[in-house]
């Protein structure tokens, strides 16, 4: 038996039943891993003449997360399967709507945001990533295979490539590869061959030099940068070495927390965001990144836990999109601050400052807890049943549904 | 698919990433544990500094390639905030130092914020002595910062400021714009004439070093270095001879000259008095000198090639000719009887001569306003206004310049609309002789001369032809095309030609011929409510094939022929390279 599999769960009976079948350990780590990014934000901002400016709008946007994440939460997931399609054209569009000017919003060289008035500017590649998990799973089980060759896999590449090109050309480097790590992830979970992943794979190692032509500038000075250091050790160079002093400096126990900002943090380009893990590791030390990292494991852990006693292959399915998310976001954003991965931009789930990435998380989070709490104990060689047509129909609760 | 495969894809998963999190646990004690100690004290020590180094500005050279600018070197003080320690000792050290007041250096601070890792910089240009003395006591200002930094230099003062512009420091608006386009805090850019419109041709590519300090800031070591790019030079189109010929005569006097090619749209010279000297700018300007060029009365700030709207008197005639012409009323034979008056039902307009019976061709020549008067009634305002506006005047000419005046062509609706009065008749009178609202601006004036000239178009007048690397590789041609076209009967611009020449063989401006070059031209006296009238003319040479046209203008002095046309005398004979006959 895997290690995964666990000892069988109590039957879920009513609603009442149902949450009390939410996964305790996933829920506290993410909670934990919330708290722990509101510190961390207000640590690496609050040296200023506005020092809750950010820790509001981070906290503004963690209630907005956790309410649509509550009604996450309250619909069947499978409601989710039955609109993919719809999902994934308005997904591409609000995509593609960023690319356009006059209604995509840029800054710092790349056009990623969409103005909503009063609410600010929203990410629509952060919520995309998301989006495309479950759309995903939806295509994965309607094409449950046995996939017998790498042609095979065409349509679900095709399925993916589509808003990876669109993020791509925003130009969002990063997030168009966490794409790749999904795709991997939910395919190797979906039963392809692995030969026919490698052969995926070596071909998107043939497609980088002409992919290379496509980089902007400040891309390709970075992915030298990481190469080579000393190439550019003024430019992208210089956020990769001053994040190494800093993370270095923190030594077993760290300076303290809110003691870095006056000292070196100062120096990392973007330390609330993209390079907030600078400021834990020069705050916190070894001993508190390692209990980070160590969070974010039991998060993957339990989250993995999901996939495996989910009641059908697209649940299963988008557990496993959702954790290959958010394990490479991790291993990409500490590595880049460690000097072991390039500079991509991808934030560093739950604690970089970012209200739509923040969302994003919670949601897919929200999603996992739904998967979970909805298993079965029995038939868990994947129900083939229909999901639900209309969300009404999923309101009225599971009984219906484990008919 | 088994659920067996399923789970023990599920457990390769979780070891993948648990793999991947150990690398993360490792490399964080390689850093943190092992080279710890080492990147502690990189840190306490803040060694690595960062400072970019300003590339020289791209040069600005007339049509023969002869520079107006150059870069010298000069040296910039700055403070590193990072590095500044004691800054109640410092400060006031260094505004001593640099003879500027400790509250100035405290508010560059300050509005730095949230780079202090870029160098603010105090002052550019510090005399050696000031240096001298701020390196002697080095190691007592820690963060004090001494670069060598290129200067722009206009090497002719104010020659041509109107159209060089100036520089100033990059302000906040601007900065957020620009700098994803490498601008930088602190930094010079164009602010008005071409360094402005072409800035990001001439400004050129930052370079930095990264080096090693020690505790007290000392260098120890470069570690990397990226040399500056020199920005790309721009060729114009202006002669500096001409340039200058058109200031001299200009001289003391407030007005303005612009000479250009009709063919094209090339301008050769464009001066405009009182000037500036931009370099007071190069190195930012002081409060008092800045408050003072914006306090003087006679705005020496403003281009009055460009931006100065003026009434055009008789120049304006041109149009009034072409309206007449167009329209059938006229041509060159028609007799007119001028008395000296004009009775406009028992109101009399005094012309300021009694010219008896002459032609129209005549009536150019002389610049007859009872001739004008009587054609302004039949050709009616709305016609005035509508030729006027195919000459292209009440529109902006596109001139490489910013803030252009696009001046005022009135109608009867325009009057309603502005003055909330009904159009008179005897507004009608006042427009056909250039009097009354009409406004144009002498580059306007210079493109309606060259449309009489080179048969109808309307050139863009443009100050820069080519933009070249240093090295004199062509990075781009400027050659705007043309805006418009008067369509003219070819008998409209004979007639047209013919009373311009006639204008200088014969007429007013009979002063001002010039042996071996046939002229042609239009004098202007514009009356004004602030004194003397403004004294124009407008002119082209040769009369056969045009190559050059020049207006002058000059503010409240009289007549166009005994002020004006002088000036577009003697920069002729400087372009067409004609000695001026020795005087009697």
């Amino acid at each position: 038996m895997s290690a995964l599999a666990g000892p069988p769960l109590p039957q879920p009976g009513g609603p009442a039943r149902l949450f009390r079948n939410v996964d305790i350990l996933l829920l506290l780590s993410t909670l934990g891993l919330i708290g722990f990014g509101l510190v961390m934000v207000y640590s690496s901002t609050h040296v200023s003449a506005r020092p809750f400016l950010y820790l509001r709008s981070q906290a503004l946007h963690l209630a907005v997360g956790l309410v649509v994440g509550g009604m996450i939460l309250a619909v069947d997931y499978r409601a989710f399967a039955s609109s993919a399609r719809i999902l994934y054209i308005v997904n591409a569009l609000l995509l593609a709507a960023v690319l356009v000017p006059h209604i995509g919003r840029s800054s710092l060289g790349a056009q990623r945001w969409i103005s909503i008035g009063p609410l600010g500017q929203f990410q629509p590649s952060e919520i995309a990533k998301f989006v495309i998990i479950i759309t995903l799973a939806k295509h994965l089980t309607d094409r449950p295979g046995p996939y017998q060759s790498v042609w095979d896999l065409g349509p679900f590449l095709g399925h993916v490539a589509i808003p990876m090109l669109l993020i791509f050309r925003q130009p969002d480097l990063g997030t168009a590869l966490v794409y790749g790590a999904i795709f991997i992830g939910m395919l190797y979970a979906g039963g392809a061959r692995r030969r026919d992943l490698a052969t995926l794979g070596a071909a998107g190692v043939v497609l980088v030099p002409i992919l290379w032509r496509f980089l902007k500038e400040y891309q390709r000075r970075r992915l030298l940068a990481f190469v080579h250091p000393s190439l550019d050790p003024l430019g992208s160079g210089y956020g990769i070495i001053q994040s190494k002093i800093a993370v270095g400096s923190g030594l077993e126990w760290g300076k303290g927390l809110f003691a870095g900002t006056q000292g070196v943090l100062r120096f990392v380009p973007e330390h609330h965001t993209d390079f907030i893990f600078s400021v834990i590791g020069e705050e916190l030390g070894f001993v508190g990144s390692v209990v980070l990292l160590g969070l974010f494991l039991l998060w993957v852990y339990r989250g993995l836990r999901i996939a495996a006693v989910a009641r059908d292959r697209f649940g299963a399915l988008a557990a496993v999109g959702i954790v290959s998310m958010v394990s490479f976001h991790v291993f990409v954003n500490v590595g880049m601050t460690v000097g072991i991965m390039p500079i991509t931009g991808i934030p560093l789930p739950f604690i970089s400052y970012g209200g739509s990435a923040l969302m994003a998380m919670v949601w897919a989070t929200a999603l996992l807890l739904s998967i979970g709490m909805r298993h079965q104990r029995v038939g868990i060689g994947f129900d083939a049943s229909p999901a639900p047509a209309r969300l009404i129909r999923s309101m009225r609760g599971p009984e219906r549904l484990e008919e | 698919m088994a659920r067996e495969v399923f789970e023990r894809r599920l457990t390769v998963l979780l070891a993948v990433i648990a793999g991947l999190f150990l690398v993360l646990a490792v490399r964080l004690w390689q850093i943190q544990i092992v080279q710890g100690e080492y990147f502690l004290r990189l840190a306490e020590e803040n060694r690595l500094r960062i400072t970019s180094v300003a590339p020289p500005r791209g040069l600005i050279k007339d049509r023969r390639g002869r520079p107006l600018t150059l870069n010298r070197p000069a040296f910039t003080v700055s403070i590193l905030p990072t590095e500044l320690r004691h800054p109640e000792q410092v400060i006031p050290e260094v505004a001593r130092k640099l003879g500027m007041p400790a509250s100035e250096i405290v508010a560059k601070l300050d509005a730095a914020g949230d780079r202090p890792f870029e160098p603010v910089r105090l002052r550019r240009d510090v005399p050696k002595e000031a240096i001298a003395a701020l390196e002697e006591d080095r190691m007592d200002l820690p963060g004090v910062l001494v670069q060598v930094e290129p200067v722009r230099d206009y090497l002719y003062g104010p020659l041509a400021a109107h159209l060089l512009g100036y520089l100033g420091e990059i302000n906040d608006r601007d900065l957020s714009a620009l700098r994803t386009q490498g601008y930088e805090a602190g930094e010079l850019i164009g602010k008005d004439g071409i360094e402005r419109i072409y800035d990001r041709y001439v400004k050129g590519r930052h370079g930095q070093i990264q080096a090693e300090v020690d505790a007290q800031g000392r260098p120890l070591r470069v570690i990397a270095k990226i040399p500056p790019t020199s920005g790309d030079t721009l060729n114009l189109g202006i002669d500096l001879d001409v340039q200058k010929a058109a200031e001299d005569a200009l001289g003391s006097r407030v007005g303005a000259v612009v000479a250009m090619d009709p063919n094209d749209g090339t301008i050769v010279a464009l001066a405009s008095h009182p000037a500036f000297d931009p370099n007071l700018f190069a190195t930012g300007i002081t409060t008092t000198a800045w408050t003072r060029l914006l306090r003087d009365p006679l705005q020496p700030l403003l281009d009055r090639a460009t931006q100065g709207g003026y009434p055009m008197g008789s120049v304006f005639k041109i149009v009034t000719a072409t309206a007449a012409l167009e329209l059938g009323l006229v041509n060159t034979d028609t007799r007119f009887y001028c008395p000296g008056f004009y009775n406009l039902g028992g109101h009399i307009f005094h012309d300021h001569e009694a010219h008896g019976n002459i032609n129209f061709l005549e009536g150019i020549a002389q610049s007859c306003n009872v001739v004008f008067w009587t054609l302004a009634r039949p050709v009616g305002p709305d016609n005035l206004a509508k030729f006027a506006r195919m000459y292209g005047l009440g529109q902006t000419t596109g001139v490489d310049l910013v803030q252009e005046s696009g001046g005022v062509i009135p109608d009867p609706s325009w009057k309603a609309r502005v003055w909330k009065e009904s159009w008179y008749a005897g507004d009608t009178l006042n427009s056909a002789v250039g009097q009354g609202f009409t406004l144009a601006t002498p580059i306007q004036v210079a493109r309606l001369i060259a449309a009489v000239a080179n048969g109808g178009r309307l050139v863009t007048p443009h100050l820069v032809t080519q933009i070249t690397t240093p090295q004199g590789q062509v990075v781009r041609r400027v050659a705007p095309p043309a805006t418009g076209e008067v369509r003219l009967r070819p008998q409209t611009l004979a007639v047209l030609r013919t009373g311009l020449a006639a204008v200088v063989t014969r007429g007013t401006a009979a002063s001002i011929q010039i042996p071996g070059l046939a002229v042609a031209g239009k004098t202007g006296t514009a009356e004004n409510p602030h004194g003397k009238p403004h004294a124009w003319f407008a002119g082209y040479a040769p009369t056969d094939s045009p190559r050059l046209v020049v207006v002058a203008l000059v503010e409240n002095v009289g007549f166009g022929a005994e002020f004006a046309a002088p000036i577009v005398q003697r920069v002729l004979q400087v372009a067409f390279d004609i000695r001026p006959a020795p005087h009697p």
